[in-house]
Protein backbone atom coordinates (compact mmCIF):
# COMPACT_ATOMS: atom_id res chain seq x y z
CA UNK A 1 0.00 0.00 0.00
CA UNK A 2 2.85 2.34 0.85
CA UNK A 3 4.44 1.68 -2.49
CA UNK A 4 1.17 2.44 -4.20
CA UNK A 5 1.05 5.93 -2.62
CA UNK A 6 4.74 6.56 -3.16
CA UNK A 7 4.39 5.68 -6.82
CA UNK A 8 1.53 8.11 -7.11
CA UNK A 9 3.39 10.90 -5.28
CA UNK A 10 6.38 10.48 -7.53
CA UNK A 11 4.15 11.63 -10.36
CA UNK A 12 3.43 10.28 -13.79
CA UNK A 13 0.82 7.79 -12.58
CA UNK A 14 -1.93 6.63 -14.89
CA UNK A 15 -4.54 8.19 -12.59
CA UNK A 16 -2.90 11.60 -12.76
CA UNK A 17 -2.53 11.28 -16.52
CA UNK A 18 -6.20 10.47 -17.03
CA UNK A 19 -7.36 13.12 -14.59
CA UNK A 20 -5.34 15.87 -16.26
CA UNK A 21 -6.51 14.71 -19.68
CA UNK A 22 -10.20 14.82 -18.78
CA UNK A 23 -10.36 17.68 -16.33
CA UNK A 24 -9.41 20.96 -17.89
CA UNK A 25 -12.33 23.33 -17.39
CA UNK A 26 -11.63 26.99 -16.72
CA UNK A 27 -13.88 29.44 -14.93
CA UNK A 28 -16.36 31.28 -17.13
CA UNK A 29 -15.19 34.62 -18.51
CA UNK A 30 -17.88 36.36 -16.50
CA UNK A 31 -16.27 35.08 -13.31
CA UNK A 32 -12.91 36.43 -14.47
CA UNK A 33 -14.47 39.83 -15.03
CA UNK A 34 -16.20 39.88 -11.65
CA UNK A 35 -13.14 38.82 -9.68
CA UNK A 36 -10.69 41.11 -11.45
CA UNK A 37 -13.09 44.00 -11.08
CA UNK A 38 -13.43 43.31 -7.37
CA UNK A 39 -9.66 43.23 -7.04
CA UNK A 40 -9.26 46.53 -8.87
CA UNK A 41 -7.29 44.94 -11.68
CA UNK A 42 -9.72 46.01 -14.37
CA UNK A 43 -9.42 49.74 -13.78
CA UNK A 44 -7.09 50.35 -16.68
CA UNK A 45 -9.17 48.25 -19.05
CA UNK A 46 -12.61 49.47 -18.04
CA UNK A 47 -14.40 50.91 -21.09
CA UNK A 48 -15.35 54.55 -21.02
CA UNK A 49 -18.51 55.12 -19.04
CA UNK A 50 -20.39 58.29 -18.13
CA UNK A 51 -19.30 58.02 -14.51
CA UNK A 52 -15.74 58.52 -15.75
CA UNK A 53 -16.68 62.21 -16.11
CA UNK A 54 -17.27 62.53 -12.40
CA UNK A 55 -13.78 63.87 -11.55
CA UNK A 56 -13.99 66.36 -14.41
CA UNK A 57 -17.42 67.55 -13.29
CA UNK A 58 -16.13 67.95 -9.76
CA UNK A 59 -13.17 70.02 -10.95
CA UNK A 60 -15.49 72.20 -13.05
CA UNK A 61 -17.75 72.77 -10.04
CA UNK A 62 -14.79 73.81 -7.91
CA UNK A 63 -13.56 76.24 -10.57
CA UNK A 64 -17.01 77.75 -11.03
CA UNK A 65 -17.44 78.22 -7.30
CA UNK A 66 -14.03 79.85 -7.06
CA UNK A 67 -14.86 82.21 -9.90
CA UNK A 68 -18.11 83.23 -8.21
CA UNK A 69 -16.34 83.91 -4.94
CA UNK A 70 -13.67 85.99 -6.66
CA UNK A 71 -16.34 87.94 -8.56
CA UNK A 72 -18.15 88.70 -5.33
CA UNK A 73 -14.98 89.80 -3.55
CA UNK A 74 -13.22 91.75 -6.29
CA UNK A 75 -16.01 92.60 -8.73
CA UNK A 76 -17.88 95.97 -9.16
CA UNK A 77 -19.38 97.11 -5.90
CA UNK A 78 -23.04 97.88 -5.54
CA UNK A 79 -23.82 99.78 -2.38
CA UNK A 80 -26.50 98.27 -0.34
CA UNK A 81 -28.86 100.51 1.55
CA UNK A 82 -27.74 100.18 5.10
CA UNK A 83 -29.73 100.66 8.21
CA UNK A 84 -27.66 103.49 9.67
CA UNK A 85 -29.15 106.99 9.32
CA UNK A 86 -27.25 108.94 6.75
CA UNK A 87 -25.93 112.42 7.32
CA UNK A 88 -26.83 114.76 4.49
CA UNK A 89 -24.76 117.86 4.23
CA UNK A 90 -26.83 120.76 2.96
CA UNK A 91 -25.55 124.22 2.23
CA UNK A 92 -27.99 126.79 3.50
CA UNK A 93 -28.05 130.09 1.64
CA UNK A 94 -29.40 133.05 3.50
CA UNK A 95 -31.69 135.32 1.54
CA UNK A 96 -30.11 138.52 0.31
CA UNK A 97 -30.65 141.52 2.42
CA UNK A 98 -33.07 144.01 0.89
CA UNK A 99 -31.39 146.83 -0.83
CA UNK A 100 -30.94 149.87 1.43
CA UNK A 101 -33.32 152.63 0.82
CA UNK A 102 -33.51 156.11 2.37
CA UNK A 103 -35.44 156.21 5.57
CA UNK A 104 -37.71 158.89 4.14
CA UNK A 105 -38.41 156.80 1.08
CA UNK A 106 -39.09 153.69 3.14
CA UNK A 107 -41.35 155.72 5.37
CA UNK A 108 -43.18 157.79 2.77
CA UNK A 109 -45.68 156.81 0.15
CA UNK A 110 -44.50 157.98 -3.28
CA UNK A 111 -47.84 159.47 -4.20
CA UNK A 112 -48.13 161.34 -0.93
CA UNK A 113 -44.50 162.36 -1.25
CA UNK A 114 -45.16 163.86 -4.70
CA UNK A 115 -48.25 165.62 -3.31
CA UNK A 116 -46.13 167.27 -0.62
CA UNK A 117 -43.56 168.34 -3.21
CA UNK A 118 -46.31 169.85 -5.31
CA UNK A 119 -47.66 171.71 -2.25
CA UNK A 120 -44.19 173.16 -1.58
CA UNK A 121 -43.98 174.41 -5.16
CA UNK A 122 -47.41 175.94 -5.01
CA UNK A 123 -46.45 177.66 -1.79
CA UNK A 124 -43.53 179.36 -3.58
CA UNK A 125 -40.90 177.25 -1.96
CA UNK A 126 -39.43 176.10 -5.21
CA UNK A 127 -35.85 175.42 -3.98
CA UNK A 128 -37.14 173.17 -1.25
CA UNK A 129 -39.51 171.50 -3.72
CA UNK A 130 -36.54 170.80 -6.09
CA UNK A 131 -34.41 169.43 -3.27
CA UNK A 132 -37.24 167.21 -2.17
CA UNK A 133 -37.78 166.07 -5.80
CA UNK A 134 -34.10 165.03 -6.01
CA UNK A 135 -34.48 162.97 -2.89
CA UNK A 136 -37.67 161.44 -4.36
CA UNK A 137 -35.85 160.52 -7.57
CA UNK A 138 -33.02 158.95 -5.70
CA UNK A 139 -35.50 156.94 -3.69
CA UNK A 140 -37.81 156.01 -6.60
CA UNK A 141 -35.80 156.40 -9.77
CA UNK A 142 -38.23 154.40 -11.87
CA UNK A 143 -41.42 155.84 -10.51
CA UNK A 144 -43.48 157.35 -13.27
CA UNK A 145 -44.62 160.72 -12.21
CA UNK A 146 -48.05 161.48 -13.58
CA UNK A 147 -48.33 164.54 -15.77
CA UNK A 148 -49.74 167.45 -13.83
CA UNK A 149 -53.13 168.56 -14.94
CA UNK B 1 8.01 31.99 4.11
CA UNK B 2 9.48 30.04 1.26
CA UNK B 3 11.83 32.51 -0.35
CA UNK B 4 11.36 30.75 -3.68
CA UNK B 5 7.60 31.25 -3.58
CA UNK B 6 7.21 34.01 -6.12
CA UNK B 7 3.44 33.89 -5.69
CA UNK B 8 3.72 34.99 -2.07
CA UNK B 9 5.76 37.93 -3.36
CA UNK B 10 3.00 38.76 -5.82
CA UNK B 11 0.47 38.63 -3.00
CA UNK B 12 2.62 41.00 -0.95
CA UNK B 13 2.73 43.38 -3.89
CA UNK B 14 -1.04 43.17 -4.23
CA UNK B 15 -1.41 43.79 -0.49
CA UNK B 16 0.61 46.97 -1.02
CA UNK B 17 -1.62 48.17 -3.85
CA UNK B 18 -0.25 46.56 -7.01
CA UNK B 19 -3.37 45.42 -8.88
CA UNK B 20 -1.27 43.94 -11.68
CA UNK B 21 0.24 41.50 -9.19
CA UNK B 22 -3.23 40.22 -8.40
CA UNK B 23 -3.94 39.74 -12.10
CA UNK B 24 -0.83 37.56 -12.36
CA UNK B 25 -1.84 35.51 -9.33
CA UNK B 26 -5.35 35.11 -10.64
CA UNK B 27 -4.16 33.97 -14.05
CA UNK B 28 -1.99 31.33 -12.40
CA UNK B 29 -4.51 29.95 -9.92
CA UNK B 30 -7.93 30.45 -11.45
CA UNK B 31 -7.88 27.11 -13.31
CA UNK B 32 -6.66 24.89 -10.44
CA UNK B 33 -8.95 26.60 -7.94
CA UNK B 34 -11.99 26.37 -10.18
CA UNK B 35 -11.39 22.68 -10.96
CA UNK B 36 -10.80 21.89 -7.28
CA UNK B 37 -14.11 23.51 -6.35
CA UNK B 38 -15.95 22.01 -9.32
CA UNK B 39 -14.78 18.44 -8.67
CA UNK B 40 -15.10 18.79 -4.91
CA UNK B 41 -18.61 20.31 -4.86
CA UNK B 42 -19.64 18.28 -7.95
CA UNK B 43 -21.82 21.13 -9.03
CA UNK B 44 -21.01 23.89 -11.53
CA UNK B 45 -23.23 26.58 -10.00
CA UNK B 46 -21.95 25.92 -6.51
CA UNK B 47 -18.39 25.92 -7.83
CA UNK B 48 -18.92 29.33 -9.44
CA UNK B 49 -20.32 30.73 -6.19
CA UNK B 50 -17.50 29.26 -4.13
CA UNK B 51 -14.93 30.52 -6.63
CA UNK B 52 -16.15 34.07 -6.17
CA UNK B 53 -16.35 33.60 -2.42
CA UNK B 54 -12.72 32.48 -2.17
CA UNK B 55 -11.34 35.37 -4.21
CA UNK B 56 -13.58 37.85 -2.45
CA UNK B 57 -12.26 36.68 0.89
CA UNK B 58 -8.68 36.98 -0.30
CA UNK B 59 -9.33 40.48 -1.64
CA UNK B 60 -11.11 41.60 1.52
CA UNK B 61 -8.38 40.35 3.85
CA UNK B 62 -5.35 41.24 1.74
CA UNK B 63 -4.27 43.99 4.14
CA UNK B 64 -3.61 41.37 6.83
CA UNK B 65 -1.70 38.97 4.57
CA UNK B 66 1.58 37.68 5.94
CA UNK B 67 3.45 34.95 4.05
CA UNK B 68 3.57 32.20 6.67
CA UNK B 69 3.19 29.46 4.06
CA UNK B 70 3.22 28.97 0.32
CA UNK B 71 0.66 31.13 -1.40
CA UNK B 72 -1.03 28.00 -2.79
CA UNK B 73 -1.46 26.69 0.74
CA UNK B 74 -2.91 30.03 1.83
CA UNK B 75 -5.32 30.22 -1.12
CA UNK B 76 -6.52 26.64 -0.93
CA UNK B 77 -6.95 26.85 2.84
CA UNK B 78 -9.48 29.59 2.17
CA UNK B 79 -11.06 27.41 -0.49
CA UNK B 80 -11.18 24.45 1.91
CA UNK B 81 -12.99 26.53 4.53
CA UNK B 82 -15.48 27.86 1.96
CA UNK B 83 -16.12 24.32 0.75
CA UNK B 84 -16.61 23.07 4.32
CA UNK B 85 -19.23 25.77 4.87
CA UNK B 86 -20.92 24.79 1.61
CA UNK B 87 -21.09 21.12 2.60
CA UNK B 88 -22.47 22.03 6.02
CA UNK B 89 -25.21 24.09 4.43
CA UNK B 90 -25.90 21.29 1.99
CA UNK B 91 -26.00 18.70 4.80
CA UNK B 92 -28.42 20.79 6.84
CA UNK B 93 -30.63 21.08 3.82
CA UNK B 94 -30.62 17.33 3.26
CA UNK B 95 -31.44 16.73 6.93
CA UNK B 96 -34.49 18.92 6.67
CA UNK B 97 -35.84 17.24 3.57
CA UNK B 98 -36.55 13.67 4.89
CA UNK B 99 -38.33 15.03 7.95
CA UNK B 100 -40.99 16.52 5.77
CA UNK B 101 -41.78 13.74 3.36
CA UNK B 102 -45.34 14.89 3.08
CA UNK B 103 -44.13 18.22 1.85
CA UNK B 104 -41.28 16.83 -0.19
CA UNK B 105 -42.62 18.06 -3.46
CA UNK B 106 -43.13 21.54 -2.13
CA UNK B 107 -39.73 21.65 -0.45
CA UNK B 108 -37.94 20.32 -3.49
CA UNK B 109 -39.11 23.31 -5.42
CA UNK B 110 -37.47 25.57 -2.80
CA UNK B 111 -34.08 23.83 -3.04
CA UNK B 112 -31.67 25.70 -5.30
CA UNK B 113 -31.34 24.10 -8.69
CA UNK B 114 -27.65 23.31 -8.26
CA UNK B 115 -28.23 21.49 -4.94
CA UNK B 116 -30.87 19.07 -6.15
CA UNK B 117 -29.63 15.43 -5.84
CA UNK B 118 -30.77 14.61 -9.36
CA UNK B 119 -28.69 17.49 -10.71
CA UNK B 120 -25.62 16.21 -8.82
CA UNK B 121 -26.20 12.74 -10.27
CA UNK B 122 -26.46 14.21 -13.76
CA UNK B 123 -23.20 16.03 -13.20
CA UNK B 124 -21.46 12.79 -12.23
CA UNK B 125 -22.85 10.94 -15.24
CA UNK B 126 -21.53 13.59 -17.61
CA UNK B 127 -17.93 13.00 -16.50
CA UNK B 128 -15.35 10.67 -17.93
CA UNK B 129 -14.63 7.41 -16.10
CA UNK B 130 -11.85 8.89 -14.02
CA UNK B 131 -13.85 11.97 -13.15
CA UNK B 132 -16.84 9.87 -12.22
CA UNK B 133 -14.56 7.79 -9.99
CA UNK B 134 -13.21 10.95 -8.35
CA UNK B 135 -16.75 12.23 -7.81
CA UNK B 136 -17.66 8.96 -6.15
CA UNK B 137 -14.86 9.21 -3.57
CA UNK B 138 -15.70 10.14 0.03
CA UNK B 139 -15.47 13.89 0.58
CA UNK B 140 -12.17 13.94 2.53
CA UNK B 141 -10.43 11.51 0.15
CA UNK B 142 -11.74 13.40 -2.85
CA UNK B 143 -10.38 16.66 -1.48
CA UNK B 144 -6.95 15.19 -0.73
CA UNK B 145 -6.69 13.82 -4.27
CA UNK B 146 -7.89 17.09 -5.86
CA UNK B 147 -5.48 19.18 -3.83
CA UNK B 148 -2.61 16.98 -4.91
CA UNK B 149 -3.61 17.02 -8.56
CA UNK B 150 -4.47 20.71 -8.85
CA UNK B 151 -1.75 22.27 -6.71
CA UNK B 152 1.07 19.73 -6.74
CA UNK B 153 1.49 20.38 -3.02
CA UNK B 154 3.03 17.66 -0.85
CA UNK B 155 1.21 15.73 1.83
CA UNK B 156 2.37 18.07 4.60
CA UNK B 157 0.88 21.07 2.80
CA UNK B 158 -2.34 19.17 2.10
CA UNK B 159 -2.55 18.36 5.81
CA UNK B 160 -2.06 22.04 6.61
CA UNK B 161 -4.81 23.09 4.20
CA UNK B 162 -7.28 20.59 5.55
CA UNK B 163 -6.35 21.14 9.22
CA UNK B 164 -5.51 17.50 9.91
CA UNK B 165 -2.35 15.63 10.98
CA UNK B 166 0.02 14.65 8.19
CA UNK B 167 -0.69 10.96 8.72
CA UNK B 168 -4.40 11.58 8.31
CA UNK B 169 -3.82 13.42 5.08
CA UNK B 170 -1.52 10.66 3.87
CA UNK B 171 -4.10 8.04 4.75
CA UNK B 172 -6.86 9.88 2.90
CA UNK B 173 -4.71 10.23 -0.18
CA UNK B 174 -3.67 6.60 -0.06
CA UNK B 175 -7.26 5.39 0.07
CA UNK B 176 -8.22 7.75 -2.71
CA UNK B 177 -5.52 6.45 -5.01
CA UNK B 178 -6.40 2.83 -4.25
CA UNK B 179 -10.11 3.37 -4.93
CA UNK B 180 -9.43 5.22 -8.14
CA UNK B 181 -7.17 2.47 -9.34
CA UNK B 182 -9.76 -0.12 -8.47
CA UNK B 183 -12.45 1.87 -10.24
CA UNK B 184 -10.42 2.25 -13.36
CA UNK B 185 -9.02 -1.28 -13.50
CA UNK B 186 -12.09 -2.93 -15.12
CA UNK B 187 -12.12 -0.30 -17.83
CA UNK B 188 -8.40 -0.68 -18.36
CA UNK B 189 -8.83 -4.46 -18.63
CA UNK B 190 -11.75 -3.95 -21.02
CA UNK B 191 -9.64 -1.62 -23.13
CA UNK B 192 -6.79 -4.12 -23.15
CA UNK B 193 -9.19 -6.88 -24.21
CA UNK B 194 -10.53 -4.70 -27.01
CA UNK B 195 -7.04 -4.00 -28.23
CA UNK B 196 -6.21 -7.71 -28.22
CA UNK B 197 -9.44 -8.54 -30.05
CA UNK B 198 -8.85 -6.07 -32.85
CA UNK B 199 -5.10 -6.62 -33.02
Amino acid sequence: MADELDDYLRGGSEISHQYKRDSAPAPPIELDRLVLKAAGSLQARTPFKPHSLAPLAFAASVLLSLALVLAMVFGPQVKKPDDKPQVVRVRIFKSEQPRATPASARERNPALWLHDIDALRRAGRGSEADAEMRRFRSAYPDYIIPISE
Amino acid sequence: MDLEDADAGLMLRYRDGDAAAFAALYAHYKGPLYRYLLRHARNACAAADLFQEVWSHLIATRARYEPRAKFATFLFHIAHNCAIDYFRRDLNLRRVMPAHDAEATLLEAEVPEHQRPDRVAEFVEQQSAVLAAVAALPQEQREAFLLREETGLNVEEIARITDVPVETAKSRLRYAVRKLKNSLRPMQELEALRLRTYA
